[in-house]
């Protein structure tokens, strides 16, 4: 009987399937009460090759803020000493603008907007998808980099063109919708990471909550029709229970 | 006060006026007695005397001795007034150009008669000091009551603005609680304080039990989640695959009931409470989301039709209504068989309306379908949904100050938020 392989491939492989798309390890500051959740994140960073250091008090965390470099922090809200709300204001006052991550159990929208006004830069809830978080993180410290695309993206066989809004693979034009062509673009930006559907739904359709129904799965199902519709190689990989990746199509 | 001045004026002026009258009648009477015991060449010499003094106190007196055709006979009054001295007339005659003098004559004899005068020029001056006293002091009552009676009102707005701005916030401390006058409005102030109190309470409540409910339940289910994802992770059978992916979502779903009634009650609690809402563009969100579902009708074979009046605006939760429309187009995708028709129509008013062409709902549902965990024999046999989606958005509706109704139709459901 067949093994089940639920992602198609092993979390710890992402790098080498992502084709190309090596990246420096990441530095994270995790701040968090709960062991247990720590440890599971832990594991998680140490499995795609990046570097957790735990911090299990507010206090703590804020000092080792201002002293070391991180490339990303992820803060829990409900800390014994600080919440995590209080300890982003007062990192933005003090001018530390590293981006923050929330990963609370307070996962409401009213919650999300608190998060985010007290200026954190994403907000995730628990129980969360461990690629989600991974990539989300990945996605914040490309913000903060200020790596900008250019006006073409190249992956694989795949081509895209901001300005003129096409999309190509193998130099062949791939007839997209305007909404279509934005999901291309938001996989090609995105090129060797997971992308979810919170991530499509917060950042194409600009909505921070999630319909209970498969609306997202229906529009990447016909985004993939477009960009396979007489090739053989796949062109979107669908990463199970969590999200999509887009594949170099070769 | 004018009328007070006016009173005061002539008890002065009377008064006044009295002295005069009783220092004539004492002097002539002196005079009189004079003429009639030493004769008139005695009673010459006396007047002059009394001329030629100056008194220490009252008014300087004038004398006039005269014959009946008017020729002086001694005295420093230069022609005799119109006083009938034989009925012993006393009045105000004027001396000079600008005294004025109280004055009595008498008829000493068949052709001599005696004026005496106290003048009352000092008089003037008193009655002018009144005055004087009245227009200062009037004036400085007046600015006093009108200054004291601007800080009472002052003082009374404050207070008032006090309770008014407690209820505007009413998550802040408020200071309504100290008794300033212990009266009514005092009385007020604390009853509001209390109330605000008690509310601000009710919600810390609500907040804590939420925020913990929340954590308690998240946390074991994000360890549970995890300890399946690593089974997933773990290469399993297939069948053994599917059904910890089935229970990975089943524990997603558990999550949403979970926020869905906290949303629910969170948005019951803040009902009409236009605190925390922005102005939301309803057009672009609804647009938004109809994009979205487009696809998903195409899919199913429904024909979804979206009419939005753009530039509608609210003052609302943006994530809230798009929650709000989308529970009511999942419930018309899944309950419209392929082949019907989604209509989305959205008017200035705001007015948001969506109708579909389905089984529409049983008369015997009509009642019940907002309300929670209820679902109607339609949906009986479905395991999906926790049926909140309706009670969701009617408690968001609500939370908006708006309403969502079931129209009555022929066929077909149409729900109308307005």
């Amino acid at each position: 009987m067949a093994a089940f392989d639920p992602q198609g491939h092993a979390l710890a492989g992402a790098n080498s399937q992502g084709g190309g798309m090596d990246r420096t390890p990441l530095r994270i500051l995790y701040v968090e009460d709960d062991a247990r959740s720590a440890a599971a994140v832990s594991e998680l960073a140490e499995q795609s090759g990046d570097v957790i250091v735990w911090e299990e008090q507010g206090s703590g965390a804020l000092l080792r803020a201002g002293m070391e470099a991180f490339d990303v922090i992820i803060l829990d809200r409900m800390l014994d000493d600080i919440d995590g709300l209080t300890i982003t204001k007062r990192l933005r006052e003090s001018g530390i603008g590293t981006p923050i991550l929330i990963l609370s159990a307070l996962g409401r929208s009213a919650d999300r907007t608190d998060g985010l006004d007290a200026g954190a830069d994403d907000y995730m809830a628990k129980p969360f998808e461990p690629e989600e978080l991974m990539a989300r993180l990945r996605a914040l410290h490309r913000r903060s980099q200020g790596r900008e695309h250019s006006a073409v993206i190249i992956y694989g066989a795949f081509e895209c063109h901001l300005k003129a809004r096409t999309a190509f693979r193998d130099n062949r034009h791939l007839a997209l919708s305007p909404k279509e062509f934005e999901l291309f673009r938001y996989f090609m930006e995105n090129a060797g990471e997971t992308v979810t559907r919170e991530m499509l739904l917060r950042d194409v359709w600009k909505m921070d909550f999630d319909p209970q129904t498969n609306v997202v799965d229906v529009n990447i199902g016909r985004l993939r029709r477009k960009l396979e519709e007489g090739f053989d190689a796949p062109a979107l990989e669908t990463i199970w229970g969590s999200g999509y990746r887009i594949l170099d199509g070769r | 006060m004018l009328a007070l001045w006016f009173v005061t004026h002539q008890t002065v002026l009377s008064t006044l006026n009295e002295g005069a009258e009783s220092e004539v009648d004492v002097d002539i009477a002196g005079l009189v007695d004079i003429y009639a015991t030493s004769g008139q060449g005695e009673l010459e010499r006396r007047i002059a005397d009394r001329i030629a003094l100056t008194p220490s106190e009252g008014s300087t007196p004038h004398y006039l001795l005269a014959d009946n055709a008017g020729n002086v006979i001694a005295g420093d009054i230069a022609s005799w007034p119109g006083l009938d001295a034989r009925v012993s007339e006393a009045g105000v005659i004027a001396i000079g150009d600008q005294s004025e003098a109280f004055a009595r004559a008498v008829q000493l004899g068949p052709d001599l008669r005696l004026l005496v005068a106290r003048r009352i020029d000092g008089n003037d001056a008193v009655l002018r000091n009144v005055t004087l006293a009245f227009a200062f002091a009037g004036t400085f009552f007046v600015v006093l009551v009108a200054l004291l009676g601007r800080l009472a009102a002052l003082k009374l707005q404050r207070r008032i603005g006090q309770i008014n701005s407690a209820f505007r916030d009413p998550e802040a401390e408020s200071e309504l609680e100290q008794r300033i006058e212990g009266d009514e409005i005092d009385e007020l102030a604390s009853h509001s304080a209390k109330a605000l109190r008690r509310q601000r309470n009710l919600m810390e409540a609500y907040k804590e039990t939420s925020e913990q409910l929340a954590h308690e339940m998240r946390t074991p289910l994000s360890h549970l989640d995890n300890r399946l994802l690593k089974a997933l992770q773990s290469g399993p059978e297939a069948k053994v695959g599917e059904r910890l992916v089935e229970a990975r979502a089943e524990i997603k779903r558990l999550v949403q009931t979970l926020e869905s009634l906290l949303d629910i009650a969170s948005s019951k609690t803040r009902r009409g409470d236009a605190a925390g809402l922005e102005p939301v563009d309803l057009s672009a969100l609804i647009s938004r989301i109809c994009d979205l579902y487009s696809g998903s009708a195409e899919e199913t074979g429904h024909e979804l039709v979206c009419d939005v009046e753009p530039g509608v605006v609210i003052d609302g939760e943006e994530h809230q209504l798009g929650r709000l429309l989308t529970n009511l187009l999942d419930n018309a995708l899944k309950y419209v068989p392929a082949g019907g028709r989604i209509e989305v129509i959205l008017f200035q008013g705001p007015e948001l309306v969506i109708r579909d062409d389905g089984p529409g709902i049983a008369p015997s549902d009509r009642l019940r379908i907002f309300e929670r965990f209820y679902r109607g024999r339609a949906s009986m046999n479905e395991t999906h949904g926790s049926g909140l989606g309706l009670a969701l958005a009617q408690a968001i509706a609500e939370r908006h100050g708006l309403s969502l109704t079931l129209d009555y139709t022929d066929r077909g459901a149409s729900f109308r938020l307005s």
